[in-house]
């Protein structure tokens, strides 16, 4: 250690500035020593039994984070094992950079393997897992399709329950279920079969899951001022169904979400960070299944003598509800601007188009009331 | 602790009273003997302190999307590690936080393929084949247990080769792979003899571990036989006996079921607290460093107490701040309600975002709260406890003790961050 440390020789006898106890950081033996502060060598020099060592004072450092506030814990850059107590704490005073700190890694290796980590999980997250699951989206057995479906919406049920006790139920009135089957009839005349329910909850919206799930909410049928309405809504989730997003979402989300709590860890709340980010990422992706929906939406609509422009008339009624999507919001809502879409709607509806009523008004008024 | 400390010296008026030799500090104590060299354990630093730490720290990892995490770890371990002392020296961490970040994502940059592709590929075999997910979520587990023990190895090995005490490095040997499959071996042979076995696998997994640990050049050793822990099982047999007898009762209709049934399940955490507590004091006394050998006596019921009164006042303090913040969400749902029931069915852009700020607000300030209060009531005067009643007997061997070279480890933490490994801290 004496090597290291550049060796000042003292003249005078003056008392001690302190008495401390040095820990070399060769032996576990602790050292007791006297220590002067010879500023003007600039050195803190420490004598003892067999010691004679000058710590220069602008290397000296305060031990951060001490749990005790009586007495010093110093250590010296030049001998970064050494230690030295004391428990005169007006010492501190004399030296100046006792909060340096010094970077033990070196900032581009550090650099490097955060690139190296951001790739690897865009690599994963962006590219390989959308590929992959696109592919293995269809190759899924139907039964093993319509199994993931049905545990999804499980987990919905259960998610949007509020009095904590059991799923939120489905409407099952009787005439209401035969006026949404006619619809279906009409407007899938011989594709695969669908389940389509009705869960009772405020909410204006509905969702398609995989295997052929196709879930309104009550809030949704209620909101509708025509059936045709709703019929573009079904229409749009069929869309959905046939292309397959919903298998390719929850396959995407298998593989993202688990790279993602690997990401942001396990801190406080980590769970609604990851929520958002995925969120994120799945705009991406949702925006063009959403506008590809509404195109299929458009041609099954037309083909059933529903005009198009009904789905445009059901955004308008979001619209009046809620306002439309626009700055940060957008890009958390995986629905493209409704203004967009109604304009398209709109569009996708010829000049002279043949109108036929979907349902009868008493088969409306059973479906609007199919939660009674 | 011993009067010639620096540390009670310097606690005192005139603190520029310095120390006198830690290492020459003999006792004259009947208990240990005359030639030996006795060194108590004591915790320094109080609540409010480790309170005041953990908030900030947490609330800058909050700011920060949990990057200011490694920060977080390392500095309050510095804090606890200086907190314990033993023969009036601290211990020390000297773990970096931006060796902790290099490890992560070293971490990340392997595992994220592995957790992508793997993640995705078993929920599609689940649902192909199986048509649930049960499939998915057991091969996965299954997947990641012994990696769970890999990593809880790899972690300890860090944490003790950046721990020093009197300047003197500890450290453990590699053997990481070793210790998962014998720990997933204990662990089948538990539960397939009901948990009888538990004390064997506390007892030989103790050893593997300490019988690779070094503080300096000296190596530690776990002695003892494992039979010996079968006295710290004593009162999670009683429970389970009271539990019994509570379910004949409830069988049997009688209406002290319930009670006698609430009874087994406070007596049961008691026996969990008293097994946790008993077998480290008896492991800890069976130890020995060269010469050096350990006097642990920690209480079983002060263990305990600590556990109940530090969660339930966690608990408490987290529904403080539940109560206002439930109802300013009361306020504006109520808010929202009166506008939708109004016929004006508007919901104002202003009101939904301030709704999504008081909801996340909350969220976080929950975490925090818990943290801090967890920390202060619970991390630390366990800590406290641990320290006060340990005692180190050091045959004059010491001071002989040699450093041992630094373990440079680059992984540092980085796949037990990954895996969630839950270190105290």
């Amino acid at each position: 250690m004496s090597s290291i440390i550049p060796r000042v020789v003292r003249s005078g006898t003056l008392p001690p500035d302190a008495d401390a106890v040095l820990f070399d950081g060769r032996t576990a033996h602790a050292k007791s020593v006297q220590l002067w502060v010879n500023q003007n060598a600039g050195v803190l020099e420490i004598r003892g039994e067999g010691i004679d060592q000058n710590w220069p004072i602008a290397d000296i450092r305060l031990i951060p984070d001490q749990a005790g506030q009586k007495g010093l814990v110093l250590g010296c850059e030049a001998a970064p094992l050494a230690r030295l107590l004391s428990a005169n704490r007006n010492l501190m005073n004399q030296f100046p950079a006792l909060h340096k700190r010094r970077a033990n890694i070196s900032r581009w290796r550090l650099l490097r393997w955060a690139a190296g980590a951001v790739a690897s999980v865009a690599l994963i997250i962006l590219v390989l897992v959308p590929l992959m699951a696109n592919q293995l989206a269809g190759m899924i057995p139907a039964k093993g399709e319509h199994a993931l479906g049905q545990a999804t919406l499980e987990q919905i049920r259960t998610a949007l329950d509020e009095t904590g006790i059991a799923p939120l139920p489905f409407c099952e009135n009787e005439e209401g279920l035969a006026a949404l089957a006619k619809m279906e009839a009409r407007l899938s005349p011989q594709k695969d079969p669908l389940t389509v329910r009705v869960l009772d909850h405020d909410m204006v919206n509905a969702f398609a899951l995989p295997g052929g799930h196709i879930v309104f909410f009550r809030g949704l049928i209620e909101a509708a001022d025509t059936p045709e309405e709703v019929a573009a809504v079904f229409a749009h989730e069929m869309g959905h169904v046939v292309s397959r997003d919903p298998t390719r979402h929850a396959l995407r989300s298998a593989g993202s979400i688990g790279v993602l709590g690997l990401l942001f860890g396990d801190f406080a709340g980590g769970a609604l960070v990851l929520f958002l980010t995925e969120q994120l990422i799945e705009a991406r992706h949702s925006q063009q299944a959403e506008t590809d929906a509404d195109a299929f939406a458009y041609d099954v609509l037309s083909q059933a003598g529903v005009p198009p422009s009904a789905l445009g008339d059901m955004f308008d009624t979001f619209r009046t509800q809620f306002g439309d999507a626009d700055g940060v919001q957008a890009h958390f809502l995986s629905h493209p601007k409704l203004s967009a879409r109604i304009a398209d709607a709109r569009a996708a509806t010829p000049d002279g188009f043949e109108a036929q009523p979907i349902l009868t008004d008493v088969e409306w008024h059973a479906l609007q009331n199919i939660c009674d | 602790m011993t009067d010639d400390s620096p540390w009670t010296k310097g606690m005192g008026d005139d603190g520029d009273e310095g120390p006198k030799d830690l290492g020459a500090t003999f006792v004259e104590n009947t208990l240990y003997g005359p030639d030996l060299n006795v060194l108590d354990g004591e915790f320094i630093g109080d609540r409010g302190r480790v309170f005041g730490l953990a908030l900030k720290t947490g609330l800058l990892t909050v700011l920060t999307l949990g990057f200011y995490r490694f920060w977080m770890k390392t500095r309050l371990r510095r804090w606890y590690w200086s907190g314990v002392r033993v023969g009036g020296a601290p211990a020390e961490y000297t773990g970096d936080p931006l060796e902790k970040l290099l490890g992560f994502l070293i971490a990340v940059a392997f595992l994220a393929f592995y957790i992508g592709i793997v993640n995705l590929l078993l929920m599609f075999v689940s649902f192909s084949l199986f048509e649930g997910n049960f499939a998915a979520y057991a091969l996965s587990f299954a997947g990641v247990v012994p990696l769970w023990f890999y990593a809880r190895y790899r972690a300890r090995r860090y944490v003790l080769a950046r721990t020093r005490w009197r300047g003197i490095r500890f450290g453990l040997e590699p053997g990481a792979w070793g210790y998962a499959w014998r720990a997933l071996v204990h662990w089948a042979v538990t539960i397939l003899t009901g948990g009888l076995l538990w004390p064997r696998m506390t007892f030989w997994l103790e050893k593997y571990r300490t019988d690779r640990t070094w503080y300096g050049d000296v190596r530690l050793e776990q002695e003892g036989k494992w039979t010996m822990l079968y006295t710290a099982t004593k009162h999670v047999f009683l429970a389970a006996v009271v539990a019994g007898i509570a379910a004949l009762l409830l069988w049997a209709d009688n209406i002290w079921g319930i009670s006698v049934a609430l009874v087994a399940v406070i007596w049961g955490g008691f026996g969990l607290a008293y097994y946790k507590v008993k077998t480290w004091e008896l492991l800890t006394n069976a130890k020995r460093a060269g010469g050096i050998v350990f006097h642990a006596r920690p209480k079983p019921l002060r263990v305990f107490w600590i556990y109940v009164l530090g969660y339930g006042l966690s608990s408490f303090v987290v529904t403080i701040f539940l109560v206002p913040i439930g109802f300013m969400l009361l306020a504006l749902m109520g808010g929202v309600e009166a506008l939708a029931s109004g016929g004006a069915a508007n919901l104002t852009s202003l009101s939904s975002w301030a709704l999504t700020a008081v909801s996340i607000g909350s969220y976080f300030a929950i975490f925090l709260a818990w943290g801090a209060v967890a920390h202060a009531f619970v991390t630390m005067p366990l800590w406290r406890h641990y320290s006060e009643t340990l005692t180190v007997i050091d045959p004059q061997a010491l001071h002989l003790v040699q450093q041992r070279g630094r373990d440079s480890f680059e992984e540092a933490e980085g796949f037990a961050e990954a895996l969630d490994v839950g270190a105290a801290i």
